[in-house]
């Protein structure tokens, strides 16, 4: 087996003579326990900047204080209000999936009355409408709706989610199952 | 004197005494000593590469400004620099030296050729044979890939030879165990692209083993170089992810 070794083999195509030197400056005892501390040293550094890091991305990437509500979701229509309470007159973007599936974007800009009057926010223009494609009947659904925060890095946006989805079914005709008797029976009319 | 009696010579003369270099650290295991000191530098290459999965993985998650990747570059830098001054080692024990650049060159050569041989055999068998030599690569037109690719080829096995190789032989002795290593760091350091990992394994292990015969770091940047540009003009920039690695691989 070939030898990897410069130091040993004797190879006449082998390294000079310095390189046979085995022994380099072994460092003391205390010369390794100074290596050991350094190398604690920068494990915690490196622990300490990316718990830095962590927080400063929680930070600039998340909005805490998105507030607002998916009131109606049914196989016509989502609609809600949502406020941002760290700029409370400030327009909200808002995007809709259903199912998992990207369904639209929008401005929650509609008139909610409501929310103002509650002190939610400085006017009463913070709400959403977004109306739904055709959605294949039978089916249940899960409506999610986002609000989109832009960071400080143009590159990053995050969406965040500031309501619990809402699930509606439809039935085989196509009418919203969980929806009030009275709508049902209205769409029933059509 | 030869190699051998220098180093049982060494051997005696550190008895007792923690162990710092490849070469002393046979002669320590032979000896049964110095257990302390490879735990030292299985954590030093611990240490290391752990900060470069931190650099690829945390901080280009966390931040899309790079100017942070400097906090563990420069971690990962001053502890190697602290480490050599401590250890004693010199640069040119290091392979920052001349006199051996033949030697190492041939070493290098045959390898070369039968990688790049075998890259292009794969090129042309797995993806039709689109070779672009490297023309496409971000940097081309701003230096020359010869430039940049030297630079970081010399980069890289600074790190992988000089420090991660030297600690694995103080580990493990010098040989097939230590090869095997320092080349699994380098791929593991490159997952999760596959092709690279692959190719990094098996350059890997042709660096460390010529380094642990003919430690000399220009000759192997040149390699390193030659085999990037190899690689990347043999294989489709879509297969190797334009050398994405870490978190930018999905990016």
């Amino acid at each position: 087996m070939r030898d990897y070794s410069p130091f040993t083999t004797g190879d006449s195509r082998s390294t000079s003579a310095d390189d046979s030197r085995p022994v380099h400056g072994s460092p003391t005892p205390a010369r390794l326990s100074r290596l050991s501390h350094a190398l604690i040293a920068k494990s915690l550094a490196e622990a300490l900047f990316i718990v830095a890091l962590a927080v400063y991305f929680s930070y600039t990437n998340f909005n805490r204080y998105f507030r607002g509500s998916v009131d109606t979701a049914d196989g016509r229509v989502v609609t809600g209000w949502v406020v941002n309470e760290a700029s409370p007159g400030e327009r909200v973007e808002v995007h809709l999936y259903v199912n998992g599936h990207f369904v639209n974007r929008g401005v929650a800009d509609a008139p909610r009355p409501d929310v103002f009057e509650a002190g939610r926010s400085l006017d009463a223009y913070h709400g959403f409408v977004f109306n739904l494609p055709p959605l294949p009947p039978g089916g249940t659904y899960e409506a999610r709706v986002y609000a989109m925060h832009a960071t400080s890095d143009p590159g990053r946006r995050t969406l965040q989610e500031f309501s619990e989805a809402k699930q509606f079914s439809l039935t085989a005709d196509g009418v919203n199952s969980s929806a009030p008797e009275a709508w049902r029976e209205s769409e029933g009319r059509r | 004197m030869s190699g051998t009696e220098l180093m049982d010579d060494a051997a005696t003369r550190q008895e007792g005494a923690l162990v710092a270099s490849p070469e002393a650290s046979d002669a320590a295991t032979r000896e049964g000593v110095a257990p302390g000191s490879r735990a030292l530098a299985a954590w030093e290459i611990a240490s290391v590469a752990s900060s470069v999965v931190v650099a690829e993985w945390g901080v280009l998650a966390l931040s899309s400004q790079k100017i942070m990747l400097a906090v563990p570059i420069a971690c990962v830098f001053a502890l190697m620099f602290y480490s050599h001054l401590l250890r004693g080692e010199t640069p040119r024990e290091l392979g920052w030296r001349v006199d051996n650049f033949i030697h190492a060159s041939r070493l290098l050569l045959v390898p070369m050729i039968t990688g790049a041989l075998l890259l292009g055999l794969v090129g042309w068998l797995w993806f039709g044979g689109s070779f672009s030599f490297g023309k496409r690569r971000a940097g081309w037109e701003v230096l020359g890939f010869p430039v940049w690719g030297l630079a970081w080829g010399l980069l890289q096995q600074y790190v992988l030879q000089a420090f991660i190789n030297r600690r694995a032989q103080l580990v493990l002795g010098k040989g097939v165990k230590s090869i095997v290593l320092v080349a699994a760091v380098f791929a593991l350091l490159h997952l999760p692209n596959p092709w690279l990992t692959g190719a990094t394994f098996l350059g890997g292990l042709l660096w460390a083993a010529v380094y642990q015969r003919a430690p000399n770091l220009y000759a192997l940047a040149l390699s390193h170089s030659f085999m990037t540009w190899a690689l990347i003009s043999t294989l489709p920039a879509d297969a190797l992810h334009s050398l994405r690695v870490g978190y930018k691989f999905f990016g």
